[in-house]
């Protein structure tokens, strides 16, 4: 199977409203939304006619990179690429190898693709970003002359100047060609070869990544990761499911509240307490 | 002279203007202070009648400003409430004492919104959604979008509310001692989680035997999945305490993907499908 200019296109429109911090949808709906590769599964399934097989594409994607947290505005892998190329190109690699969507085999290739194309979308964050430069620059000037009104074309229409030659072209450019490219890999990279057993093999291990960068932002001192420790023991020797291991994690959080108001009460002589109602 | 009041409908504009153009037009040089004047403009223009006085408040928000965008509606909240009250005559408020507020909460709340929500809150809502995705079903991702987006939301109108109507007092709920110990229970969750995340999702096993004795049973034998667990302690040891970025620790593990392939460690086993249909 290919990828025609029209869902090439499609793709390419999809990938700037889910472009990562920059993006054309703003933060909550277009880059924790659309952004995400289970979320861009269901429309990269409907451009393509097969969402279930897009979602199966999907998952093993969006384990790799369930945690991307982009501190002070450094990207490691912007999803918009993964999501908009990589699930795309894996589908259509998939389908022309005959490999079962379920498959482990399938996982494999779709890990070891979303991981190359992360990088594209890293340049594609950087490169808007830069872009982006020209846009404040005429809207400092603008200021200058009291002319707020700019700062509504700097928010809006300019930076999607940026989103169509960064975005929008190359994400479509890439799926055109890139599906044509996908039906020579069973000849060009047999699965018993040693780089494509490695190639499966960066599949498996990036999700250990993805979950050093969420343990990181969660853990301070080295005495948290008995937590985490715990945790992977309840769910893997114990078989519990992620909201069982949330509730019993929940339990120890209370418990770990109430001490620590506890402590501020006879710190603070009760103090603490007259603002019970004051949250965040 | 009457108190002047920042209408409903203009603190509703200056909260979807931030909402959606946070980080618009994002750049590494002012990151986000255009999507910040975008927001304070409605403000500033309907407690200020003349355009030179405009011009004076809005320069207030030239500044660098950074944060997790969405925990930081609230911070727009407070400048909103600030601006209101420098505009009927509080003259403890100027520029400077707004920017060390402003200055002052971007560091805290980046932690706070980067380890919570983009953290710990999303993975869940992703995780559960992952779930209910099992075989192809969409069902999981209508449920992300809509919990989501509905949850977030509501969250980010809250706090850019109560930050509206707190001003400056907002500074103490957020840092306060009773915040920060509601903050480190729930990271406690969160760490809890990840690794029940880490059990669940990754998997790594190894093929190497010596004689007939399978180094992944015994390892099992001994602390079931526990491979596993040491590539993440070492992906997050190598990112927290040797400083390497995670683009470094992604290029390490495809070397060691490599390395460990040619030395028999690791060996997929995977064949394509028989039936091609081309």
């Amino acid at each position: 199977m290919t990828i025609s200019w029209v869902q090439a296109a499609l793709l390419g429109v999809m990938s700037v409203l889910a472009a990562s911090t920059i993006a054309a949808l703003g933060t909550t709906v277009g880059n924790y939304t659309l952004n995400r590769p289970l979320i861009a599964s269901l429309f990269v399934g409907l451009i393509m006619g097969d969402v279930k097989g897009c979602i199966q594409v999907a998952i093993p994607m969006q384990i790799i990179y369930i945690a991307l947290v982009t501190p002070g505005g450094t990207v490691a892998a912007d999803l918009r690429a993964v999501s908009y190329i990589g699930i795309p190109l894996a589908y259509a690699t998939c389908k022309s190898q005959g490999l079962e969507l379920d498959s482990e085999a399938a996982s494999g290739i779709a890990g070891a693709l979303g991981a190359f194309v992360g990088t594209v979308g890293t340049v594609q964050f950087y490169g808007t970003a830069m872009a982006n430069l020209i846009w404040q620059h005429i809207g400092w000037a603008e200021l200058d002359k009291n002319n707020f009104k700019i700062l509504t074309s700097v928010e809006t229409w300019m930076p999607v100047i940026s989103h169509i030659a960064i975005s929008f072209i190359p994400v479509m450019l890439i799926n055109r060609y890139g599906s044509q490219a996908v039906y020579t890999f069973r000849e060009a990279l047999p699965m018993d070869s040693w780089y494509m057993k490695a190639l499966f093999t960066v599949g498996s291990l990036l999700p250990a990544v993805g979950m050093g960068i969420l343990l990181n932002s969660v853990v301070t001192k080295p005495t948290d990761l008995i937590y985490f420790v715990f945790g992977f023991a309840i769910a893997k020797s114990m078989g519990l499911t992620l909201i069982a291991a949330t509730a019993i994690g929940a339990v120890f959080a209370l418990i770990n509240f109430q001490m620590k108001l506890n402590s501020l009460g006879t710190k603070a002589g009760g103090a603490a307490a007259a603002d019970d109602e004051e949250d965040i | 002279m009457s108190e002047k009041r920042v209408s409903k409908a203009t603190l509703n504009k200056s909260f979807w203007r931030w909402f959606y153009g946070n980080l618009t037009c994002f750049t590494q040089e002012h990151m986000q202070t255009f999507g910040y004047m975008w927001s304070m403009l409605p403000i500033i223009q309907e407690l200020y009648p003349t355009v030179e006085e405009q011009a004076e408040k809005l320069h207030t928000y030239y500044p660098f400003f950074n944060t997790e965008p969405q925990i930081g509606s609230i911070v727009v909240g407070i400048t909103a409430g600030l601006e209101e009250s420098r505009a009927n005559g509080n003259a403890e408020i100027d520029d400077e004492m707004i920017n060390g507020i402003r200055a002052g909460l971007m560091g805290p709340l980046a932690g706070i919104g980067d380890s919570l929500i983009v953290g710990t809150y999303i993975p869940i809502l992703l995780g559960i959604a992952l779930g209910l995705c099992d075989g192809g079903s969409p069902l999981g991702i209508f449920f992300y979008i809509i919990v989501w987006n509905a949850t977030s939301i509501w969250f980010q109108k809250t706090i850019y509310n109560r930050g509206y109507a707190l001003g400056g007092n907002a500074v103490e709920v957020i840092v306060g001692d009773r915040a920060t110990a509601l903050r480190e229970s729930a990271v406690l969750l969160g760490q809890v989680i990840v690794g029940a995340m880490a059990a669940s999702w990754v998997n790594i096993t190894t093929s190497f035997n010596v004689a007939g004795v399978t180094l992944q049973d015994k390892l099992d034998g001994a602390f079931p999945g526990v491979l596993t667990m040491l590539f993440v302690l070492l992906c997050w040891w190598l990112m927290s305490k040797k400083k390497m970025s995670a683009v470094k620790v992604m290029l390490l593990m495809i070397v060691i993907a490599f390395v460990g392939v040619l030395l028999g460690f690791f060996d997929p086993g995977l064949s394509y499908g028989e039936d091609l249909n081309i």
